[in-house]
């Protein structure tokens, strides 16, 4: 140790490799190796450095170690604070796409020139594959993706094409989406295999998936239960699904990821059962804008109360919320709470919810969009709204659609609850293809 | 930023090692032999800092923030890693940088106030239409490989501020130590608690050195010139007279702090050799700080934009 931060402090004009630095330094030192453990370097640390130390500059250029003179070096950074240091406002977390990525995989605007199909000549620096462009799949503010096929494996992928914009360059939602999907790769988000770019745009390379969850529940026929209704999902399908979603969250989470807009529309699902969020990006550190560029009005029905109440300081609990209606919507193939503008958004939320008041919800009046006006209801029970729900999981669903924000679980709770036993036992045989990493978060 | 560093594409994909490093800039020299023999380059150390002083000079024009700033020039060391400076232009890389790490941190600027400023401040620049930063940004962004999230020492040392106890002027000084080592290619060699705490090693080591003078007046010009601790100065100068006057008594006053310092490296698992090796980089740029001349740089700047056709786009 002594060898180390002797050595820390040994200048040297030509920079010598860490190799041959601590080299030099434990030859002149008495009694040490570079690499002891932790715990012998301590005392010895504090006795060979503390004790020896008398000046900086005396340490510096102790004869011993060079023969140098001491030079008339003053520590002097030159690039001060000049900037704003403290009021950065440093959001740890990134956020996500709340619209700008509204291009829905497989949003059903295929057939519009499905029969069409042409090359992509990729810019071929650096990237051998080259692609052939099938059918549009969708069309969003700043991108369309196409099916494509890899041209030598014959492999399928989404192609995002992205517009480039003459006034803002890159959009910097595209930007967005891509370093994070550079960032994060887990089982259940989708892949970014590649980024390419030709000579005027860019082309994103996705892992392909058939069919994202509200195109999986529209066409899905119980093979179990003729007479359920339409869009309904089978619980075993529900759970597996839920499952996947909340690993997916889960590992967001703990890179300090939010999503900010799971909907089914964004939610993958490939035919060996497999589901994987998708569509990151939007780069908006506050606030969530409600339309997008194109005034399209985005899609509210997931959004949390607290966020439709003007809340800026959300949290991870925004993602749990969306689980929890996607959660119900599968049970049951209709949104829990299809509202049509923020007011009415909450309504339908406290309709079943119950009315938030200041004794359930300590603070709820200092939030910007609280109405003095709303009409009081009573809190329902989960259980009549959705009786084909079994205990466990309606025991689930209450704590992942709690009102206010602090109170719904999180995801790697959500995966330890007793509701997911039979999946976490699946798992560990090994059974389901589909859960792939599922031993996580046990 | 988002993600854990150890997962991250700057650990992974951008992250060398000293002879890599150079590997990466000789083979940047034999594709392009004539023009290395025609424009020789002042130390790559005096280029960064006067491509941090250009940038500051955009960023005070801006207001933008310090970590963005870092962002940019941590974007410029990569990309001349994969382009040689000499076939570009320096000035529309800055300002593009700029732009782009302005997005990543999510404090985006339109792309006509950038180009106007960066034009304002650099007559050199030489570019009027906005699609020419967002060309290069394109290329910028194809270049870097799309990995654009960055993780800054920043953070460590405000989390290890704390554990240290260390004083504001300390704290001041070791992010101004930060500052300075994007000037350095440390960004590129090791994570970024590493630099954080070399930072901290260097402001609680050096800060009572023999000639406390140069350093005690510049951390309270530091402290003046951060918006938000202006209240300090005074107390500040009259500290400087006293540890001018008292000699050793600084050191002893960070005697107990060093020794914390000593022992929590000690117990961790902080790569030692590595913060042996920043230290050394640190001390060696402020030696070499000692013989940087702006002009020098901005005409060897000037000669290879006008003279070589710079592909800078």
């Amino acid at each position: 140790m002594r060898a180390h931060v002797l050595a820390l402090v040994k200048p040297q004009r030509n920079l010598s490799s860490p190799a041959s630095t601590s080299t030099t330094a434990s030859s002149t030192s008495t009694n040490t190796s570079p690499h002891r453990t932790p715990r012998a370097r301590t005392a010895e640390a504090r006795l060979s450095v503390i004790d020896n130390l008398t000046t900086a500059r005396e340490t510096l250029w102790d004869p011993r170690y060079t023969s140098r003179e001491p030079p008339d070096i003053r520590l002097q950074p030159k690039q001060v604070g000049t900037l704003s240091l403290y009021d950065r406002t440093d959001s740890n977390i990134s956020v996500q796409s709340l619209n700008a990525a509204s291009v829905k995989v497989e949003s059903g605007c295929e057939g519009e020139d499905g029969t069409e199909t042409k090359d992509v000549k990729m810019n071929s620096k650096g990237h051998p594959n080259s692609f052939q462009q099938l059918e549009k799949l969708g069309e969003g503010t700043y991108a369309t993706v196409f099916k494509g096929r890899n041209s030598q494996t014959g492999a399928f992928v989404a192609l995002k094409e992205i517009h480039l914009d003459s006034e803002e360059g890159t959009p910097s939602t595209a930007i967005r989406e891509i370093s994070l999907m550079k960032e994060l790769k887990h089982t259940n988000i989708v892949s970014l295999y590649d980024v390419i770019h030709t000579e005027n745009k860019l082309m994103l390379v996705f892992e392909f998936m058939d069919k994202d969850l509200k195109k999986y529940m529209d066409s899905y026929h119980s093979p179990t239960n003729p007479s359920a209704p339409r869009g309904a999902l089978d619980p075993d399908v529900i759970k597996s699904f839920m499952y996947q979603l909340l690993l997916g969250i889960a590992f967001c989470h703990d890179n300090r990821v939010l999503h900010r807009d799971l909907k089914p529309q964004n939610l993958l699902i490939n035919t060996s059962g497999q589901l994987k969020l998708a569509d990151f990006g939007l780069a908006r550190a506050f606030g969530i804008p409600v339309n997008t560029f194109s005034n399209e009005v985005v899609t509210l029905w997931y959004r949390a109360p607290d966020v439709l109440l003007g809340s800026r300081t959300y949290n991870t609990s925004i993602d749990i919320w969306s689980a929890g209606c996607i959660m119900a919507e599968m049970y049951t193939g209709r949104p829990l709470f299809p509202g049509t503008t923020n007011e009415d958004q909450l309504q339908k939320i406290f309709r079943l919810m119950g009315t938030p008041s200041e004794r359930s919800w300590p603070g709820i009046t200092t939030f910007p969009e609280y109405k003095t006006t709303w009409q009081v209801y009573a809190t329902q029970e989960l259980r009549a709204i959705l009786p084909q729900v079994d205990p466990a999981g309606l025991q689930l669903l209450e704590q992942m659609l709690q009102l206010r924000p602090e109170m719904r679980c999180s995801a790697q709770q959500a995966l330890s609850h007793p509701w997911f036993l039979d999946v976490h036992a699946k798992a560990r045989q090994g059974e389901q293809v589909g859960q792939g990493s599922g031993l996580r978060g046990m | 930023m988002a993600a854990n560093y150890w997962d991250s594409s700057q650990a992974k994909y951008w992250t060398f090692t000293k002879p890599e490093l150079a590997s990466l800039r000789t083979g940047l020299a034999q594709q392009h032999p004539n023009l290395h023999n025609k424009y020789p380059l002042p130390d790559q150390r005096h280029l960064s800092i006067y491509v941090q002083n250009q940038l500051t000079k955009l960023a005070r024009r801006l207001n933008l923030r310090q970590q963005a700033l870092a962002t940019a020039q941590v974007y410029i060391k990569r990309f001349y890693l994969s382009v040689d400076i000499r076939k570009t232009n320096p000035y529309l890389i800055m300002a593009t940088a700029a732009y782009l790490a302005c997005k990543m941190e999510e404090t985006p600027q339109h792309i006509r106030l950038m180009l106007g400023e960066a034009a304002r401040q650099w007559p050199e620049l030489g570019v009027t239409e906005t699609s020419k930063i967002g060309e290069c940004e394109f290329a910028l962004i194809s270049t870097l490989q799309s990995r654009l999230i960055l993780h800054h020492p920043y953070r460590a040392l405000g989390e290890l501020q704390g554990v240290f106890g260390l004083s504001t002027e300390e704290a001041a000084l070791a992010y101004s130590v930060i500052n300075d080592c994007y000037n350095t290619d440390l960004p590129l060699m090791y994570p970024p608690h590493v630099l954080a705490i070399t930072a901290i090693f260097l402001a609680v080591v050096l800060r009572p050195a023999g000639q406390p003078a140069g350093l005690q007046a510049h951390s309270a010009s530091a402290s003046a010139s951060a918006s938000s601790s202006s209240t300090s100065t005074p107390a500040l100068s009259g500290n400087a007279a006293q540890t001018a006057l008292a000699g050793f008594a600084g050191l002893k006053q960070a005697g107990p702090k060093l020794g914390k310092l000593v022992d929590w490296l000690a117990e961790s698992k902080v790569d030692m050799e590595a913060i042996v090796d920043a230290t050394q980089e640190m001390v060696s740029l402020y030696e070499v700080w000692e013989s940087y001349s702006e002009r020098a740089c901005k005409e060897v700047i000037t000669r290879f934009m006008r003279e070589g056709g710079g592909i800078g786009k």
